[in-house]
């Protein structure tokens, strides 16, 4: 069957009234109206067919968020090819990972050819060199020139390789149809049809912001999005233009790095455009609740923003319920804040919260939901709800076995759906593990209530147990989240046998926040375990405070705990087991310059951050209440655990490349 | 701040280290201080970075004729050099 994205291209043509508008870091605005963006995708189809080019061929894309990226993407589709976006490099920081990275993805995506924005060439090149056949890297100037109708090519073509963020260890690259991209674009679509009537026509509905406080919906005729994040990431790509393409309707784009620097801008950016829908993960919204001051929106109007969804990460109720006590004073409903699931692998959305409702908060029984039932608790764990299927979409829990659990039993989390991937490029064993018959394996653990409302309550394979019950990581993080000196989002709660221990132990690894730890890092480590003590009833085994932004995380920014588990026990996590901080890092930096160790100089210097947390640690253990008696042994075991990671990580890390720090955007 | 003007060393250093101040670094800043592991950087800090430098100095670090910036004095190089011409 012929596929819609040739059609969409051929319709968006024809409406020079809508485009993309880029905004970029001094809120300076460039619209491109949709017929010239489609002109240059023309010219870049053109170019890659005459470089023979076929159907379903992947093109791997290194662009910023520009014209350019537009550009490439959209001729890549109009060229019947695959696009396979990749993050941007960056000139600044740990460069190498990055490009060892960017070698992995493309040996992974097996393009065709690479495009790049011509000032990203000379990071690309070594990354391109290292693969096997040999790779074109051009800019797009450099394309032959030559213009090309869209290709006419089935549906079932492979459509975009878009890599993961739902995958431990390295990324994998996620092969989308055609026709998957066609119907997830659709679906977005149809949850916020356009009024006929004033279809096209510019929404002025300025409201009196004393009308916000009830659900009072702003009417609405022509839709629009503002979206900063990254173009390589499904939400992004998927979730934004895709949808912006198929109507054809006005988008907005910020740089992620904009947003990151400035979080202002993000709602700034959607009060300027009037904008209905923006996306984005929890950590935004608390960025956001952080880092914007009020004098920064004197004059913004966040009426006009129908749909806050929140995706691509856990929902954290608190996060979202301050975001909208906070930002009502600049007209931001309670009600535009919806949850949302999804992944990669689904082709992006599976559930939705309702619309121009608030969102929904279930309140469990802690104990119930680690023997795997959802029994409401006035008192028990807030957990956001998801929403419920897209339509030809369906959600079930399963147990182990496969077997489909009833409502309020918490499971693994299956999809089916008319979006889902093909599998992971090239990769047959992990596709067969993540698709059966019809259904996608998401690992996700969570259960469906009797309403039909999925609710997530952690990763099946991140699950940590202690003295045999079971603990969505999640919880326990959220609890050390609460302490303060801890970097939002730097904890993970992982669970592991240590040798010659009984049983698994909790370790945490907690990033501390920027500046110096006050009270030092050990009042800050007995703080955590307080508060995993009081929040969750558990001890922790170990637990290892971090600099901020060492634990390893997806592209996304979702924190990868098997990762994180595996590096802590190879000794590769630096830990700021020093107090001061600056003491700390000046000493492990002579020891590593006297070896000259380069590279991994930073995971060396650790052994000194090792054997003092095991000082540090160990003390603190020790003052602990003398409550439990089996708390001396596991103390003892942990202590052993960290000695190892200490050990190995003196016995030379040369070898151990600390793998893929993430150079993700936002 | 004029880019055709003259810039000191000094003056380079001074703005990084409000900088690095601004990212939570305490210690004095050194030439061989690296990015990631000295500052302790992470993707958004460095992000951060990138878009306080662009903007305090008014240049853009995107060139396409510069080498990786790892350490502080990379990125001092990179500054004198863009502030030079």
């Amino acid at each position: 069957m012929s596929d819609a994205l040739r059609e969409w291209l051929e319709r968006a043509a024809r409406r020079p009234d809508r485009g993309i508008t880029f905004v970029d870091r001094r809120e300076r605005e460039t619209t491109v109206p949709w017929p010239d963006l489609v002109a240059r995708a023309s010219e870049v189809a053109g170019g890659l067919l005459a470089l023979g080019v076929e159907p379903g061929d992947r093109v791997a894309l290194a662009f910023p968020t520009g014209e350019g990226f537009l550009a490439a993407f959209l001729g890549a589709l109009a060229a019947g090819a695959a696009p396979a976006p990749l993050p941007p490099p960056s000139r600044l920081g740990n460069v190498d990972e990055q490009q060892r990275r960017l070698a992995a993805m493309l040996a992974a995506a097996a393009p065709r050819l690479v495009l790049a924005d011509a000032p990203l060439l000379p990071l690309l090149r070594e990354p391109v060199a290292s693969v096997r056949p040999a790779l074109r890297l051009l800019a797009l100037d450099e394309l032959p020139r030559a213009v090309a109708d869209p290709v006419d090519v089935d549906e079932e073509t492979l459509g975009l390789v878009q890599f993961s963020s739902g995958t431990t260890g390295s990324p994998k690259p996620v092969a989308l149809s055609r026709r998957a991209l066609a119907v997830q674009a659709r679906l977005l679509n149809a949850l916020w049809p356009e009024a006929a009537a004033g279809d096209g026509a510019p929404h002025e509905q300025s409201e009196p912001s004393a009308v916000h406080e009830r659900s009072e919906p702003p009417a609405v005729f022509g839709h629009r999005g503002f979206s900063w994040l990254p173009l390589h990431h499904d939400m992004g790509l998927v979730g934004c233009v895709l949808p912006a393409l198929e109507r054809p309707a006005d988008l907005w784009l910020l740089p992620p790095e904009a947003f990151v620097a400035k979080p202002a801008l993000w709602l700034r950016g959607i009060a300027r455009a009037r904008a209905t829908v923006s996306a984005a993960p929890t950590f935004a919204f608390a960025r956001a609740l952080r880092r914007v001051r009020d004098e920064e929106l004197d004059g913004v109007d966040l009426s006009s923003w129908r749909h806050a969804l929140c995706g691509a990460e856990a929902v954290s109720p608190q996060t979202l319920d301050e975001f909208a006590r906070r930002f009502a004073r600049w007209g931001f409903r309670r009600e535009a804040l919806t949850p949302v699931y999804g992944l990669a692998e689904a082709g992006l959305a599976v559930t939705f919260g309702a619309l121009d409702t608030p969102f929904t908060v279930g309140r469990f029984d802690r104990r119930a939901l680690l023997a795997g039932r959802a029994v409401a608790d006035p008192h028990g764990r807030e957990i956001a709800g998801v929403g419920r299927p897209l339509p030809g979409f369906a959600v079930a829990a399963r147990d182990d076995d496969g077997r489909d659990l009833p409502a309020g039993r918490v499971g693994g989390i299956w999809v089916r759906g008319p979006s889902l991937m093909e599998g992971y490029l090239g990769d047959a064993e992990a596709t067969a593990e993540a698709l059966r018959d019809g259904w996608l394996d998401t690992g996700d653990l969570g259960f469906v209530d009797a309403q039909g409302e999925l609710y997530l309550v952690g990763r099946r394979k991140d699950l940590v147990i202690v003295r045999g019950r079971n603990h969505a990581p999640e919880e326990i993080e959220e609890a050390v989240a609460s302490v303060a000196g801890v970097r939002q989002g730097g904890v993970a709660a992982l669970g592991w046998l240590p040798e010659r221990a009984a049983e698994e132990e909790l370790l945490l690894l907690v990033e501390r926040a920027r500046g110096d730890v006050v009270d030092g890092v050990a009042v800050l480590a007995a703080a955590c375990r307080d508060a995993v003590r009081a929040r969750v009833g558990v001890e922790a085994g170990s637990v290892a405070v971090l600099p901020p932004g060492t634990l390893p995380r997806t592209s996304s920014g979702k924190l990868r705990r098997t990762e994180a588990l595996r590096r802590w026990l190879a000794g590769e996590l630096a830990t700021a087991g020093v107090d001061p901080a600056g003491v700390a890092a000046a000493a492990a930096d002579e020891t590593s310059r006297a070896k000259g160790e380069g590279m991994d100089s930073a995971a060396n210097g650790e052994s000194i951050g090792h054997a003092a947390n095991h000082e540090v640690f160990g003390g603190a253990a020790n003052g602990d209440d003398a409550g439990a008696a089996g708390n001396g042994e596991s103390i003892g075991s942990a202590a052993n655990g960290v000695g190892r990671g200490a050990a190995a990580s003196a016995e030379g890390l040369g070898s151990a490349s600390s793998r893929a720090r993430s150079p993700e955007r936002g | 701040m004029d880019p055709a003007a003259a810039i000191s060393l000094g003056e380079i250093r001074g703005t990084l280290a409000e900088i690095a101040a601004k990212l939570g670094f305490s210690g004095p800043l050194t030439p061989e201080l690296r990015l990631v592991e000295d500052l302790r950087l992470d993707s958004v800090g460095i992000l951060t970075l990138a878009v306080e430098v662009e903007d305090r100095f008014r240049i853009c670090l995107d060139a396409a004729d510069e080498a990786a910036i790892r350490t502080i004095g990379d990125l001092e190089r990179v500054l004198r050099a863009k502030l030079e011409t």
